[in-house]
């Protein structure tokens, strides 16, 4: 290239560097001027263009391109940008495997292919790659690569069964050609050692770890050190493994609770390890016992208080002991706990540490419960406090259902807050970045209010946990946990506004947004303003998907690099995380619920329908994973009672697999009926590569077919409410599918179409456009009449017609009970969905011409009435929350909010005045969420009646 | 008393409780997988015997010659979890490998100057006080603590390699460098 050139081509990379891609586009159109052919000008202007999302533009550049059979090495960084962009992995894969075959003495090219297909997860094809590179460039790193890449084929859901071990036997042969031994580098060892684990090699594998060299990487690795413990576990060499953990307790002071469940397991090995256990194997045990109780008893008094461990695991020791029917003294457990707690009571954790000891009966629990009361002792100082917040834990613990009475759950809140606000003292000068000592009363406090709320279905224990709970938030302004009863909170009392403002606060962020946004995007559309034009929680939902783009873009690219720097170790955990994140359920969860707000928001065109029916129906064959995190969420619930999580859900429930199963399957069904796409239009006009197909047998029946299927599971995870909607969903797409289908314009006629709009548009057409109307020959214009009879027209079935008074009892039944705003917002927002998916069923039977060309008058007739009927029913809810949004913002509806707390409220600090303004912000966000709500149900009625 | 195991990529769905913290700032995953990708020994986790995350550390190797090191990078510890040694137990793993493994000279960290709880916990730990970066908090805007808040000081602590105690000096905290020269 003349330096000439060069000089011209550095501005565009600088363009697009900053990201000015236009500029970059100039840039490029300039040098193209003179350089017509300059293949890298052309790859670089394709980058711009895809950048802009100008995709038609940059494939007809990409095509052109790839079609040269590029090898310069800045032409391909240049496309593989592009075709990532344009999602066309198999074209990236393509190109470099091209341009190797071209230049096989080139190592790089080798390494490129090979990462193409790395990040594709493509191992078979790497494997060959590999193997290929090593023959040629005699580096042990390709052999690892080959073997590696075959360790991960074997480990592929698609291999079969019976090519796994062909495959793992394969790559220990090829480590054992290898000249350097793998203990050479720790993660050569890793593989190879891992490699014996899956051929069940386990005395082999036990060898390489144990011999000098071995035991060296053991202790500088924990990845290959964790290995090991498995290995011993495998070949049953627990009591060895126990011998190996005693040593390293006693002589290296090693600390790692792992070896001391070694040591646990070891100690009942002669038991646990046979259904029939013999007289002799049971004496042995016991000798084990008491070796293993004066080892934990001799490290519990060395260490003293800088340790837990041995107290811990004398704990364990006890409770297994029970287990087995081993323990000779039946308060021993007991006495251990005690003592634990008197030494270990002012740790944070100790409430965690003692949880799984603790459930005594019958005299021991009697005795647990008056030695808790002796703890409970005045707190002045930081230590004193927290032992007692542990006191409080542990015996809300104990609990029984008969002490959860209204009386006794009152005196323990109000202990909770009296304790609470006379420890706020121990941290008046602590910093405002810092946590204050007594939170955990205030969120005792909260589980107790939550409670009452819970045994009497009174709302005013929601808003004296709310007050609480806001003063407390304002004192310790760092504290997660408080704001997180406080979302849930606020959602029960149809304040989504401060659910909101409270879940930002949390700066949640990251890969965060995965397992946190449940807490305020869970149906999320039953709090959204979309038909009002209010895209708050869609935008949410956007931006909480953020990071499923980074996923994509950036992981598999870790994945390369895991190769390239030889940590193989950490391959197999970056594609899980890879394909957790992927496809996680949360991230679907938030489709639905933005597909139901858009149908709420937007008109119900084509484009929306469209192209939602090709992303659900992608979705549809994804195998999701749960990540969301409900462990955050603090519990100190009596034992055997339903977690704070559980009983504070906004409805009651959680969605799950189930309930994303349902929504997917109504969805594609109505989209699939209003669409005029079917397969093969889709295919022409798909431009990225499609996702992998799913592996699971379920996923290989016809769409049709699985979209009929109903599953418990479904049932088991939505509502009452959700379950009417999708009976009816599904009768209603039962009704019209066979006039939809008749309707439909021909698949050829629709691709004419598209060839049409997009030989209106600059550039090149698309090439399978093209190729598809070529092949189609005439072209009819849009709708073409029909000959054929159209099918006999029905009347509706039942449940539709009786949908809207059904779920209109349901909102009566409410409004006359408990009137608890998250529930009647939940009835209306069904109904709501209901209306506008009979809009979306029938929005094709809209146009006069149609009705009368295909002779569907008397259907759309039988609509009539049923829209009426939806119409009427949704007016009355709306003028019902209107009333509501009325009467609770009001100075009598904040008198009794503030009323509700009174009897804890202090002169200063948590006092009237600052009741009143919760109760200001609660009320307001309140009506603001009813009328919004009501409004909005106004105007959908108006867009489609 | 807990688990120490490698931090793997898949923690990055369990560590809620602890970044939630306000002194743990979340990254992209970008950030945790390069780590993992080049120096996964030096990252392991603090987990309670019921699978919580307790804490974490992420670390790396980097530097020329005599300043080849170890470097801290991030060390964390859940607000339940404080006052139980663990971040000692996972420095003196980093230590360790630093040492073993990297044959590093020193390790060091960085801390802000009004950080008095864990300067004194390093010191404890046989870290000194190398220098004093200025400005390297700089993105968090001058805080109360004026010129200290955003001010860190980096601290070392000699490995084995470091015979001559080279990599530490007794007057480190008059040493004043700017963020520029150490990044």
């Amino acid at each position: 290239m003349s330096s000439a050139l060069d000089r011209q081509i550095k501005p565009i990379y600088d363009a697009l560097e900053t990201h000015s891609n236009k500029s970059a586009v100039v840039q490029c159109n300039k040098v193209l001027k003179k350089h017509p052919n300059n293949i890298l000008v052309k790859a670089l202007k394709a980058l711009a263009l895809v950048r802009q999302q100008k995709v038609e533009e940059s494939l007809v550049l990409a095509d052109e391109i790839l079609a040269l059979k590029p090898t310069d090495d800045a032409v391909l960084t240049a496309m593989m940008h592009v075709l990532r962009g344009l999602g066309r992995h198999s074209d990236i894969i393509a190109m470099f495997e091209n341009a190797y075959k071209q230049n096989p003495l080139n190592e790089d090219l080798g390494t490129q292919t090979f990462f193409a297909n790395v990040r594709v997860g493509n191992w078979k094809a790497a494997q060959q790659i590999a193997g290929k590179m090593h023959k040629q460039f005699h580096d042990d790193r390709y052999l690892y690569w080959n073997v590696y890449s075959a360790v991960l084929q074997a480990n592929d859901p698609s291999t079969e069964a019976a090519l796994r071990p062909v495959l793992l036997k394969l790559a220990l042969r090829l480590i054992s050609q290898c000249q350097t031994p793998s203990f050479y580098s720790t993660d050569r060892f890793y593989v190879h050692v891992l490699i014996l684990r899956d051929l069940q090699l386990y005395d082999e594998a036990f060898a390489l770890l144990n011999d000098e060299i071995g035991k060296r990487i053991c202790a500088i690795s924990l990845a290959c050190d964790e290995l090991r413990r498995e290995i011993a576990k495998l070949r049953g060499a627990v009591k060895d493994e126990g011998d190996h953990a005693r040593e390293r307790i006693l002589e290296k002071q090693d600390r790692n609770w792992l070896e001391f469940l070694s040591v646990l397991d070891a100690t009942f090995w002669d038991i646990s390890s046979t259904s029939e256990p013999s007289e002799e194997a049971i004496a042995t045990v016991k000798e084990q016992i008491v070796k293993s109780r004066e080892l934990f008893t001799q490290v519990g008094k060395e260490d003293g208080l800088k340790d837990r461990s041995g107290p811990l695991a004398l704990l364990e020791l006890a409770k297994r002991a029970r287990v087995y029917g081993l323990s000779s003294d039946a308060s021993e457990l007991r006495t251990l706990v005690e003592s634990y707690f008197s030494q270990f009571g002012d740790k944070a954790c100790c409430y965690e540490d003692l949880v799984p000891y603790v459930d005594f009966e019958g005299e021991e629990f009697s005795k647990w419960t008056s030695f808790l009361n002796t703890q409970k002792q005045p707190a002045d100082t930081t230590p004193g406090l927290r032992r007692l917040i542990n006191v409080f834990k542990l015996q809300r613990y104990n609990l029984t259902s008969g002490e959860l009475t209204p009386e006794l759950e009152t005196e323990r809140a109000a202990e909770y807050v009296r304790q609470y606000l006379s420890g706020l003292a121990l941290g008046s000068n602590l910093p405002d970045t810092e946590l204050q000592p007594a939170d955990d009363l205030a969120i005792l406090a909260g589980h107790a209010y939550i409670t009452l709320w819970k045994l009497t279905g009174e709302e005013s224990h929601l808003h004296t946990a709310a007050s609480l709970l806001d003063y407390a938030s304002s004192r310790s302004r760092q504290s997660y946990q408080i704001r997180l009863l406080l979302i849930r909170i606020f959602q029960l009392l149809g304040a989504p506004s401060l659910a909101l403002e409270q879940y930002r606060l949390m700066n949640v962020k990251q890969v965060q947004t995965d397992t946190l946004s449940h807490l305020i995007l869970t149906r999320a559309s039953m709090w959204s303003l979309a038909p009002l034009g209010d895209i708050t929680y869609m935008s949410e939902c956007m931006e909480a998907s953020q990071i499923y783009m980074s996923n994509s873009q950036e992981t598999a690219e870790f994945v390369a690099r895991a190769f390239s720097t030889e940590k193989y170790s950490q391959i197999a955990d970056f594609i899980v995380f890879e394909d957790r994140l992927d496809n996680s359920l949360q991230r679907d969860l938030m489709k639905i619920e933005h597909v139901r707000m858009r149908v709420a928001n937007e008109q119900l065109n084509a484009d929306l329908v469209d192209m939602e029916l090709i992303e659900l129906k992608f979705i549809f064959d994804r195998l999701h994973h749960d990540n969301r995190d409900f462990t955050v969420i603090p519990n100190y619930q009596p034992r055997g009672q339903p977690s704070l999580n559980e009983i504070t859900l906004p409805v009651k429930m959680s969605p799950g697999m189930g309930w994303l199963s349902a929504y997917l399957k109504i969805y594609i069904k109505g989209f699939q009926l209003a669409s005029d796409l079917d397969d093969t239009v889709e295919d022409k006009l798909l431009i990225g590569d499609r996702p992998k197909p799913s592996a699971d047998p379920e996923n290989q029946a016809p769409l049709n077919e699985r979209l009929a299927i109903r599953k418990q599971e479904e049932i088991d995870d939505m509502t009452p409410e959700e379950q009417l909607f999708y009976e009816y969903a599904s009768a209603l797409s039962g009704w019209l599918a066979p006039y939809h289908d008749h309707v439909r314009p021909p698949p050829a006629a629709l691709l004419a179409e598209a060839a049409k709009a997009n030989d209106l548009k600059p550039g090149h057409p698309l090439k399978n456009l093209a190729a598809a109307q070529a092949a189609n020959g005439s072209t009819t214009n849009g709708q073409s009449k029909k000959d054929d009879e159209p099918p006999a027209i029905k009347e509706p079935p039942e449940l539709i017609s009786k949908v809207f008074d059904e779920l209109k009892a349901r909102f009566d039944a409410e409004m006359n009970g408990q009137k608890l705003p998250s529930e009647l917002l939940h009835i209306a927002s069904i109904t709501q969905e209901a209306f506008l998916f009979f809009a979306l069923e029938t929005v094709r039977f809209k146009q006069a011409s149609v009705v009368k060309i295909h002779k569907l008058g008397n259907l759309v007739q039988s609509f009539k009435s049923i829209r009426e009927r939806g119409q009427e029913v949704l007016t009355q809810m709306a003028d019902e929350l209107s009333k509501l949004a009325e009467q609770v913002a009001t100075p009598e509806g904040r008198h009794k909010f503030v009323q509700a707390s009174s009897s804890i409220q202090t002169d200063t600090g948590f006092h009237h005045d600052y009741v009143l303004n919760v109760a200001k912000k609660v009320t307001d966000s309140r009506k603001q969420t009813f009328e919004g709500i009501s409004k909005g149900i106004r105007k959908v009625i108006k867009n489609h009646s | 008393m807990s688990v120490t195991r490698p931090f793997r990529a898949t923690d990055l769905f369990k560590f809620n409780n602890i970044n939630l913290d306000i002194w743990t700032e979340t990254y992209g995953i970008s950030f945790y997988l390069s780590y993992l990708a080049r120096w996964p020994d030096l990252c392991c986790v603090q987990e309670s015997p019921n699978g919580r995350m307790m804490g974490y550390v992420i670390g790396k190797a980097e530097g020329a010659g005599p300043e080849w090191h170890g470097h801290v990078t991030a060390l964390t510890v859940a607000p339940e979890f404080r006052r139980l040694s663990l971040a000692r137990k996972m420095m003196n793993l980093l230590e360790w490998v630093s040492d073993q493994t990297y044959n590093a000279f020193f390790v060091d960290l960085y801390v802000r100057c009004t950080n008095n709880v864990a300067i004194q916990m390093y010191e404890g730990m046989g870290y000194s006080v190398y220098r004093r970066v200025r400005e390297y908090y700089g993105s968090l805007g001058l805080g109360r603590g004026g010129k200290d808040e955003e001010d860190a000081f980096d601290m070392r602590k000699p490995l084995s390699r470091d015979q001559g105690r080279r990599s530490v000096r007794p007057n480190g905290r008059e040493i004043v460098v700017s963020a520029h020269d150490v990044s």
